[in-house]
């Protein structure tokens, strides 16, 4: 650099701003080249990213879809004639139900799941340590 | 993919699969069933099943069958929704990673499933000395988490492969049909319909929560947060 101003500008740029207009040299290197055309993207050329319009909160998809489903269960409940909170809470599982399970669940030979355990934990200790992929296989979130 | 990856991978869906065909395997199931006692529901074959559509009392039990899976379907729309719009970045992100590495997915899933499965047997030793039921609940509570959040991504999945956007003029020509939550109530209604479809439908929907469960524990729930934390010494 030729002057200490242009040392000063090459600092601080902003607060020197005006050195540009005085120094071709630093005009040269630093200026706006009125030439020099900024690339053009076309951005609906570019592939969608899975974020965009994704806020987009459609209540009446949602009104429609869950009130179709309320209407076509009220009507076959209706049609079999069945009673629908009893039919529903029978599907609902039980304590008794769920200490069934637990003394069924104990009749296994205890070393062979004393095994199985240790591996199948390390498989899965092993299996999460993969950092997840999605974003680097361009799929935007 | 990486030559350890392929080779862990199919290596660990073997495994899994061999180890859920080991706790479901006949002999243990019938010896399970004989000391508890309980007699097993004879199972019929598929042909009377579909015979027994032709009685007045079939019809009404096939609808009645009907009318309960459409009744989850709505609790799932419900609980789709609440958890869209309360983490629909994370719902979204977990939806990408299985569309990005669906066989991961599906081995975490398989090895996951596998896990709370023989988890929940080595608690239940425990239960005779306390610790074990608040460990079985815990268990039990995280495994539900894993499995809803899991499906509504997995329905987020299906209702972009099916019909989401595939270009911006598209994008811009939606009115309504847009967005993470038309996206999840898409998906809600496409697997629901598969469900209904009698044996297949089962399978999907299986082979959905499978699916569910992997992703949710790849991404962490949709967060990416490392599962474990790599000890490096500081440099100087």
């Amino acid at each position: 650099m030729k002057t200490p101003d242009c040392e000063r500008y090459i600092e601080d740029p902003d607060a020197n701003a005006g050195h540009l207009a005085t120094c071709e040299e630093c005009r040269a290197l630093f200026g706006v080249n009125p030439n020099v055309n900024a690339p053009k993207i076309d951005v609906h050329a570019l592939p969608l990213a899975s974020w965009e319009g994704a806020q987009h909160r459609s209540w009446p998809v949602v009104i429609v879809a869950a009130m179709a489903l309320f209407a076509i269960a009220a009507g076959l409940f209706g049609a079999s004639g069945a009673s629908a909170t009893d039919t529903l809470a029978a599907n609902i599982p039980t304590i008794s139900r769920l200490q069934s399970l637990v003394v069924l669940m104990r009749q296994a030979p205890i070393m062979i799941v004393g095994v199985l355990f240790v591996v199948v934990n390390t498989l899965l200790i092993a299996l999460l340590r993969r950092a997840p992929k999605g974003l680097s296989r361009g799929l935007d979130v | 993919m990486s030559r350890v990856t392929r080779f862990i991978i199919p290596a660990t869906t073997l495994t899994a699969l061999l180890a859920l065909v080991l706790m479901l395997a006949p002999g243990f199931a019938s010896v399970a069933a004989a000391k508890t006692a309980s007699p097993a529901p004879a199972s019929q074959p598929l042909l009377s099943q579909l015979s027994e559509l032709t009685t007045i009392q079939g019809a009404a039990a096939a609808m009645t069958k009907t009318a309960v899976i459409v009744s989850m379907l709505f609790v799932w729309i419900v609980m789709a929704v609440i958890v869209t719009l309360f983490a629909g970045r994370e719902v979204r992100y977990s939806s990408v990673e299985v569309r990005a590495s669906a066989l991961y997915c599906f081995a975490l899933g398989l090895v996951a499933l596998t896990s709370f499965v023989i988890t929940a047997i080595v608690f239940s030793y425990l239960v005779p000395y306390i610790v074990g039921v608040p460990l079985l609940a815990a268990l039990g509570v995280f495994a539900i988490l894993t499995k809803v959040y899991g499906m509504i991504s997995i329905f987020h999945a299906a209702g972009s492969v099916v019909a989401g956007s595939r270009t911006r003029a598209q994008l811009d020509r939606r009115r309504w049909f847009r967005g993470d939550l038309a996206m999840v109530i898409a998906g809600v209604v496409i697997l629901g319909a598969i469900r209904l479809i009698p044996v297949a439908g089962t399978i999907v929907w299986s082979l959905a929560s499978v699916f569910g469960i992997g992703t949710a524990l790849a991404t962490r729930f949709g967060r990416r947060d490392p599962a474990f934390l790599a000890w490096r010494p500081a440099e100087a």
